[in-house]
């Protein structure tokens, strides 16, 4: 409306020239790059949204467990175990000489597998080989009903995996004489990321054995796993997450016939994968007296105890085979004459051994998690309500960049300015998504309610970036916006004319350019300042919040590294032609 | 612009009295909830553990609070075309049966539970991080300018925006949550933005220490004024749409975040160009010889 039909022409011919030399700037080139990679990476992948906004059940489980020295000498805990009068050690081997008579089970009762057990003069003498560390092991195992583990040597360390303090381990300790010894070295609360690795292992596997789509497990502060699970109400998620699986053995009969041994209630306790002295990996497990009979009883129907190279043995999970090997001649002999409980499944050697050895572990527990877990957290948004906050965000997205808009019109009454500012805000916008895309697709980051929130307040702060550079450049700032003796057109012509703009190209000119420095010391102490308040947020809240200042930090980076730039050259070349 | 005469009417020394009353009013409004409740602002149902549920209903409020009989049900609103209710803390079996209940009474139910070892954590966490981010922008201010007077101006008008904006929670009713300690982290950084704009303009640029003061306002309160503007959108679109647009919903974090955000907006407005202003106003008009740190 400022301008006539004249100067019309005029400015079409000086926006050829705009976009001539402007198509020569590094940085005005590496931003439209960047745009059209956004948008097609937005076309290519598409958008991916949290559970909030697609509906869905998400469970917090925070891991228990607890890493401690101990003090305490193995005899003391045989003694107790035993009830034992004297224990001795034997190199290898304990002895423990026990009053009267004891059960031939209650070393394996303990723990303790191919114990000698010798009655003479009413008394009992139990041989077993073990060492000390595998005797603290077994106590705190059959004691806290919990897996231990040891994770390190020289000093030892148990891995407790369940609840636990100093106080409730020295108390548990005191009637075999042992304690935690002093200092904070000696006991530190949480597993090792191993565990902590281990137990989302057997989640993705439990998860995706069971065919369920779309489900992300996540590990937060090494101390607590995050699972969404889309699609599902939250207490189905908890029933699928606390349900084991369905684990049976099978023995081969003829042929290729096989026939129903045992099922998982079968199946007493699984050991922590061991290596023996050749290289080859195995998964101990003993089974429940009535499954060590059912065991026997099948062996010998089906012949296997006299051929045993002709009937694999073959274990099942949710009806997937996990293991199959033919059964071993020595077990086959002892089967002949008794039910044996302690097993150990043979997966082979070396790293391939080890590897096999340690899923198997996790299918012989029937996905039962390694470490005891409490749900801390969980809840569920239905897939219309997301939907509808989804409407609901964009809604205001919108509005937040009409506003944006209006807010700088009002200011700059200039369609120069407001058009490439409004562009800018809106590319930077494409910008994230862009990244957000691309992630969503390789990383599985997702846009959910708070990241979205966080976007709108990007497009206050980018735009706020903008009007440091406009009025940097035009010294707009020297006067206040409702002045409008000058306009703000004719305040940029003077600006620019006294930059040398005029005459010498724009980008070139010394005061331009040192306006243009100063504006951008300006912003990027702006940009670091909003950036590295928000770095906590990427680990408060168990990851609610990490959407909304992951896209606030990289919005603030992609703005300073690519937006700004080439804006500031746009608006540059843009007032230095009036 | 009133605010600009102001600004350079009066002698700073007098001006400065303004924004410590206001400090002083946010920390007794913050002390006092603290010695009443034991923290400085209200918790919300994610630092105090507890059941959230919204369901939709037309019913009655009475009549949807009593199919919830049996459960701690310690609040119930109706937020647009669905309810809002809040269980205090209960069994994890009582709360698997809850969930049951709801999914099978109603539609399409939003469910969030917070057990106490996730709120206990959740108060460990703001207690940490909030210092820290805090303690990152200073360090980042510190560097920018490497002037400690300076640099220290504008950290103290950081932190009244961010008194200022917690004891804004306690009168306007808004409870600590994950929402408002992210809008607070948000606060803590973009608060700093006009500051820093106002101590470069007035550092690094020639002239009367009022002009610049003065010229710097006319691009700040555009800064505040295009961030208020993205904000009252979101306040809208998440606290007042379900009001008009019956099918809409509040918007719980979102609401809470943008409140906070619009105070400590409104208290930014304040704090840079009076707290931080007359500081600089302060700093400059000093006898040369305070300035030898200063080269120009």
């Amino acid at each position: 409306m400022v301008y006539g039909q004249a100067s019309k022409g005029a400015e079409g011919a000086e926006k050829m020239s705009l976009v001539n030399e402007l198509s020569k700037d590094r940085r005005v080139v590496i931003y439209v790059a960047a745009v059209a990679l956004a948008l097609i990476f937005i076309a290519v992948f598409g958008l991916k949204f949290g559970l909030d906004l697609e509906g869905g059940s998400y469970l917090q489980l925070q891991l228990q467990g607890a890493r401690a020295q101990i003090d305490v000498s193995p005899e003391n805990i045989l003694k107790f175990q035993f009830n034992a009068s004297d224990v001795e050690k034997h190199g290898d081997s304990f002895v423990i000489t026990i009053p009267g008579k004891v059960e031939a089970t209650l070393p394996e009762d303990l723990g303790y597998s191919g114990a000698k057990v010798v009655e003479r003069d009413n008394t009992t003498k139990i041989t077993l080989t073990a060492a000390s560390e595998t005797v603290v092991t077994n106590y705190l195992k059959k004691n806290m009903d919990a897996d231990v583990k040891i994770v390190g040597v020289a000093p030892i360390i148990y891995e407790i995996r369940t609840n636990v303090t100093r106080e409730s381990l020295n108390a548990l300790l005191l009637p075999v004489g042992g304690k935690v010894p002093a200092g904070d070295d000696a006991f530190s609360e949480g597993v090792t990321t191993e565990t902590v690795d281990e137990t989302k292992k057997v989640l993705d596997s439990k998860l995706n054995r069971l065919g369920l789509q779309d489900i992300k497990v996540k590990v937060v502060d090494n101390k607590f796993i995050l699972i969404d699970m889309a699609g599902m109400d939250v207490a189905t998620a908890q029933d699928v997450v606390g349900k084991p699986g369905k684990f049976e053995i099978r023995i081969q009969t003829e042929n290729n016939q096989s026939m129903h041994v045992l099922y998982g209630d079968a199946v007493e306790s699984v050991e922590i994968p061991q290596g023996d002295r050749n290289g080859g990996w195995g998964v101990p497990f003993v089974l429940s007296e009535e499954g060590a009979q059912l065991f026997q009883k099948a062996a010998i129907d089906s012949g296997a105890t006299k051929k045993p190279d002709d009937h694999y043995i073959s274990m099942y999970l949710d009806k997937d085979e996990i293991f199959s090997a033919p059964l071993a001649a020595e077990l086959a002999g002892s089967l002949q004459k008794a039910a044996i409980r302690n097993m150990e499944a043979r997966v082979g050697a070396g790293d391939a051994g080890s590897t096999k050895a340690k899923e198997l572990y996790i299918h012989l527990r029937e996905g039962a998690l390694p470490v005891n877990v409490v749900v801390v957290g969980s809840g569920q948004v239905s897939a219309a309500l997301g939907k509808q906050f989804k409407i609901q965000m964009i809604l205001a997205g919108l509005i937040a960049l009409l506003a944006v808009a209006g807010m700088i019109y009002y200011r700059y009454r200039e369609k120069r300015i407001v058009l490439p500012m409004v562009t800018t805000s809106t590319s930077e916008v494409i910008m994230m998504l862009g990244v957000w895309a691309f992630m969503g697709t390789f990383v599985g980051w997702k846009l959910d309610l708070a990241s979205l929130a966080g976007i709108i307040t990007v497009i206050g702060t980018g735009v706020d970036q903008l009007v440091i550079i406009t009025d940097e450049l035009i010294r707009g700032g020297e006067a206040m916006p409702a002045a409008s003796e000058r306009s703000i057109k004719e305040r940029a012509a003077a600006a620019a004319e006294k930059a040398g703009a005029v005459k010498v190209s724009p980008a070139s000119s010394k005061v331009y350019l040192s306006r243009l420095s100063r504006a951008f010391t300006i912003i990027l102490g702006a940009a670091a300042t909003t950036a590295v308040a928000m770095l906590p947020l990427l680990y408060m809240g168990f990851g609610a919040l990490t959407g909304f200042a992951l896209i606030i930090i990289l919005g603030v980076i992609l703005g300073v590294a690519i937006a700004r730039p080439a804006y500031g050259r746009i608006i540059g070349h843009i007032l230095a032609q009036n | 612009m009133e605010l600009q005469d102001i600004v350079s009417k009066y002698p700073p020394k007098q001006l400065m009295l303004i924004p410590i009353a206001i400090i002083v009013l946010a920390l007794i409004s913050l002390g006092a909830t603290y010695l009443s409740t034991g923290s400085p602002v209200k918790l919300g149902i994610e630092f105090t553990g507890g059941t959230l549920i919204t369901v939709p209903s037309t019913e009655s409020q009475n009549a949807v609070a009593a199919q919830f009989a049996g459960y701690p049900l310690s609040d119930i609103r109706n937020i647009g075309n669905r309810y809002m209710l809040q269980f205090g803390p209960m069994s994890d079996s009582d709360y698997t049966d809850l969930a049951k209940l709801t999914n099978s009474k109603f539609e399409s139910p939003e469910i969030r539970h917070m057990g106490p070892i996730y709120s206990k954590e959740l108060q460990a966490q703001a207690l940490r991080y909030i210092p820290v981010s805090f303690i990152l922008m200073a360090l980042v201010v510190f560097l920018v300018f490497r002037e400690p007077i300076v640099s220290l101006l504008v950290v103290v008008s950081a932190l009244a925006d961010i008194l200022t904006a917690a004891a804004s929670m306690n009168i306007t009713g808004v409870q600590l949550s994950l929402g408002t300690v992210a809008a607070l982290l948000m606060l803590i950084g973009y608060s700093v933005d006009t500051d820093i704009l106002l101590s470069m303009r007035v550092l690094k640029r020639k002239g009367a220490t009022d002009d610049k003061i003065k010229g710097a306002m006319g691009t700040g309160f555009m800064m505040t004024g295009t961030t208020i503007s993205a904000v009252i959108p979101l306040i809208i679109a998440s606290n007042f749409l379900y009001l008009i647009i019956p099918s809409f919903t509040r918007m719980d974090v979102i609401a809470d975040m943008s409140t906070v955000l619009i105070f400590g907006l409104a208290a930014d407005i304040f704090n840079t160009w009076v707290t931080n202003a007359q500081g600089l106003r302060w700093y400059m008009d000093r006898p040369r010889k305070a300035l030898r740190g200063q080269k120009k």
